[in-house]
């Protein structure tokens, strides 16, 4: 048992070592928490929280809330729409330290206000009202939505504090949507120098307690988070801390794995990869997962996340490190060839953002900045530009030009490691520390803009870029119910068969979507409306031909 | 001394001239503590794997070997060299060195992995089944590369058992999810290798029935079916392919993965109905 004074003595000891590297506000701010905590009565038996609660796995009905005691007590969750009112609970009654509450049957968009505790009494809430979960939209909702993204932050450092100030200062004095963070995006090494549980809590949790309380955090794995983690294993502190969808439960396709997996946000799909443990062969299990995946995605937005940067000539080199060059070689054609729009890196610690590219795999000293009509490897007029709307222009897709992306290597966020810097593909490349904000949202011309900033630790967006999407989420034309030979109208349930005067109709045969025959008939109007709703081939056979046409019955 | 500080110096240069990111910092940094310790086995081990981590798998074996000469006994050295003998394909070399870590700890999964992968290179698969099997049952998480590898090694030793290989996959779709991508491709490949027609369509509608865009599992069931002679079941997914990309997003009809798949829908159309 430490005596107070003593904790109080040590505590002291501590922030007045702390304060000969921090600022000295971060050390009053300590020696404050401190001195309340010492001061807070106590009881023999009290349970503390040490970590938490953070929010993980947002789907648009569910959120999974995670926390640690430090004694083994039930997990209990309290929550409601109303602060006053938290009047619906999750419960589990094991008796653990690393507590994990999945709580579902939630609407989609919407603020549930939330407290943790066990079943005697609250350990953690919040009476003003910021600790809350706001579940994710529905997929395809097309709305605003910011992601705050962190690149190699892990340095618990003064750096890293800096940097996230700034971005809650950017984030507080927004015009529109002000203090609103949908989620955060951590792009692996989020705790140096070996991702260990205490260099989780100190450059992780410790840092960025506020906001974990009210916005999911997503990952991808970082080496230095690789060191104690073991992919092979999906366990150690990266894979203990976090909980991701494998199977698919926040949207996307299964990949049975926390290492590499997807989920929707809104009108975006966002694709998270392991560059560092897993096979990036072609043909491997990743890859095929990530081509599936992006392949059955609707969503007008797609977004990937790893840790090893497609270009850098910053702390790392993209033309020699072996993971940056079979990402980008191996998964970058094929995700770029499905409409990958934005691509999110870490692992240099600096700030280096692509011109609208599409089609360079190769090294930095073959980028052609001509657009691709051209044998180039930019994407429309504005593509070798700044991508902003003050400069050269904005970077453009629309429904019929759909390729394009801009690749950010952004991990600074918790310290500068300088580098050549002159990436050819590169609009930008800074050695300063900082954070990126990605924010989509309406262009008032029935598109979107996705923009993405890069705030600076001194409060400065020193760059910034918007892509601009025509015709979001308008369908391609009215469906075909009515050809030469058939006319479908849903109003009434028939079919129509239509066939030349010199023709002479013998069979009608409806085939699933399986290809199985489900239907049959000689009559040229053949009811449908008891059947499944679906698409259907239809074969038609006349005295003369045989059609074959496809039609949805609605 | 003169001479230590000029190496310092070159090297200092040379880092600066031929940088290649924060690892060769790292290994001249750990390279400068060689020569202030060059007797030190720790730092050997750890430059060693440095040079692991940055694919210099010559310069890291040396310094393993030097670590290990210098009186370096922690097991942890060996996993690390049966790691380098396995990357560099010496397969004989890399089983020594992991049978002498799981003398000192034989219940390590990722040493026992590892044993499995080298025997199969070895095509000592039968040990290497034995290794895996291990491996599966006691691996906390297992993850689909693991399912995939053993169910490759059970086909290895004898490639006639696909009532085993599919085993294995059946027991990854139970332990990890019954949609995870990975294994149910695994298990259309080895229906379909097997000769399990029925069972390789049924594995197609599968994958139709649970995805939301189709188009690409339409295509592939057709050219199978194709494969297979059953060219009208083939003009029938061929035409649902079609409707699928029909029905698309118009943004999603303009990407290259589309058009190149609309290329392959009419040239399998043309072959196909040669067969019609």
């Amino acid at each position: 048992m430490i005596k107070k004074s003593v904790l109080l003595l040590l505590i002291l000891s501590t922030t007045l070592s702390f304060s000969q590297t921090a600022s000295n506000q971060v050390a009053i701010e300590e020696l404050n928490a401190a001195i309340n905590y010492v001061n807070l009565p106590k009881e023999t038996n009290s349970i503390a929280v040490e970590r938490g609660p953070y929010l993980q796995s947002g789907t648009p009905t569910s959120v999974v809330v995670k926390w640690r005691t430090d004694v083994g007590t039930e997990s209990v969750v309290n929550y409601g729409t109303q602060l006053s009112s938290l009047s619906k609970n999750e419960t589990n009654t094991t008796l653990t330290t690393e507590h994990e509450v999945t709580v579902s049957g939630l609407e989609p968009n919407t603020k549930y206000y939330f407290n943790i505790g066990n079943k005697s009494k609250v350990l953690s809430e919040s009476v003003s009202g910021d600790m809350y979960i706001i579940t994710a939209p529905t997929a395809g909702t097309k709305q605003f939505v910011r992601a705050w993204i962190l690149g190699d932050a892990g340095t618990a450092n003064n750096n890293q504090r800096n940097v996230r100030d700034a971005y809650y200062k950017y984030v507080d004095a927004a015009s529109e949507n002000t203090g609103k963070t949908d989620m955060m995006l951590f792009l692996g090494d989020n705790a140096y120098s070996t991702g260990t549980d205490v260099e989780y809590q100190n450059a992780f949790f410790d840092i960025y307690d506020d906001m974990f309380k009210k916005s999911v955090a997503w990952s991808c794995l970082g080496n230095h988070d690789g060191k104690t983690a073991d992919s092979a294993k999906q366990s150690g502190p990266y894979y203990d801390i976090f909980t991701f969808p494998t199977a698919a439960e926040a949207g996307g396709t299964a990949s049975g794995t926390e290492a590499y997996y997807s989920f929707d946000y809104a009108n975006i799909h966002f694709i998270i990869l392991d560059s560092h443990h897993t096979s990036r062969d072609i043909g491997g299990a990743m890859y095929n997962w990530t081509q599936t995946d992006i392949q059955n995605t609707t969503q007008d937005w797609i977004v990937t996340l790893f840790h090893h940067p497609i270009y850098t000539k910053g702390s790392h080199d993209s033309d020699t490190e072996d993971r940056l060059i079979e990402m980008r070689n191996n998964f970058m054609p094929m995700m770029e060839d499905n409409g990958v729009d934005l691509i999110l890196n870490g692992h240099s610690h600096s700030y280096e953002r692509s011109y609208f590219l599409n089609g360079h795999y190769g090294f930095a000293n073959t980028f052609n900045p001509d657009e691709i009509t051209s044998g180039g490897h930019t994407v429309g007029a504005t593509g070798s530009g700044d991508g902003k709307a003050e400069g050269d222009g904005i970077y453009q897709k629309t429904n019929e030009t759909t390729e394009g992306a801009v690749y950010i290597t952004t991990g600074s966020a918790g310290k500068i490691s300088g580098g050549d810097l002159d990436h050819q593909a590169m609009s930008v490349s800074l050695n300063k520390l900082g954070s990126c904000v990605m924010e989509v949202e309406d262009d008032g011309l029935g598109g979107q803009n996705l923009t993405v900033k890069f705030i600076r630790e001194n409060d400065k967006v020193d760059d910034y870029f918007t892509i601009n999407k025509k015709g979001i989420a308008l369908k391609s034309k009215a469906v075909t119910h009515k050809s030469d030979v058939l006319s479908y109208n849903s109003d009434n349930g028939l079919v129509s068969i239509i066939v030349n005067t010199n023709e002479r109709l013998k069979k009608v045969k409806f085939y699933n979507n399986i290809g199985k025959k489900v239907k049959k008939s000689r009559k040229a109007v053949v009811d449908v409306a008891k059947m499944t709703k679906g698409t259907y081939v239809v074969e038609i056979i006349t005295n003369k031909n045989t059609y074959t046409e496809s039609v949805i019955i609605e | 001394m003169n001479r230590k500080l000029i190496v310092i110096a070159f090297l200092f240069l040379s880092v600066q001239m031929f940088s290649h990111g924060n690892l060769s910092e790292r290994i001249l940094i750990k390279t400068i503590e060689i020569l202030e310790n060059p007797n030190n086995y720790r730092l050997y081990y750890e430059r060693g794997f440095l040079y692991q981590q940055h694919v210099d798998y010559e310069e890291a074996l040396a310094d393993y070997v030097k670590s290990e000469s210098l009186g370096n006994s922690n097991k942890d050295l060996k996993l690390r060299m049966a790691e380098i003998h396995y990357l560099t394909e010496d397969y004989c070399n890399a089983l020594a060195q992991i049978e002498i870590y799981l003398d000192v700890d034989s219940i390590d999964v990722i040493a026992k992995k590892l044993e499995a992968k080298i025997l199969f290179k070895l095509k000592a698969y039968e040990k290497s089944i034995k290794a895996y099997r291990y491996v599966m049952n006691n691996m906390i998480d297992v993850r689909p590369e693991d399912i995939l590898e053993y169910a490759n090694i059970i086909l290895a030793e004898n490639n006639k058992n696909y009532e085993g290989a599919l085993d294995v996959i059946e027991f990854g779709l139970q332990e990890l999810g019954p949609n995870t991508l990975s294994l149910q491709l695994k298990k259309l490949e080895f229906l379909k290798e097997f000769g399990q027609v029925e069972n390789a369509i049924e594995q197609y509608n599968y994958f139709i029935l649970q995805y939301k865009r189709k188009e690409f599992w339409y295509y592939k069931k057709a050219k199978y079916l194709s494969e297979i002679d059953k060219p009208f079941e083939a003009k029938i997914a061929l035409k649902l392919a079609t409707s699928a990309i029909a029905n698309l997003d118009s943004k999603y009809q303009h990407m290259t993965s589309i058009i190149e798949l609309k290329d392959q829908i009419k040239n399998l159309e043309s072959l196909n109905n040669q067969k019609l």
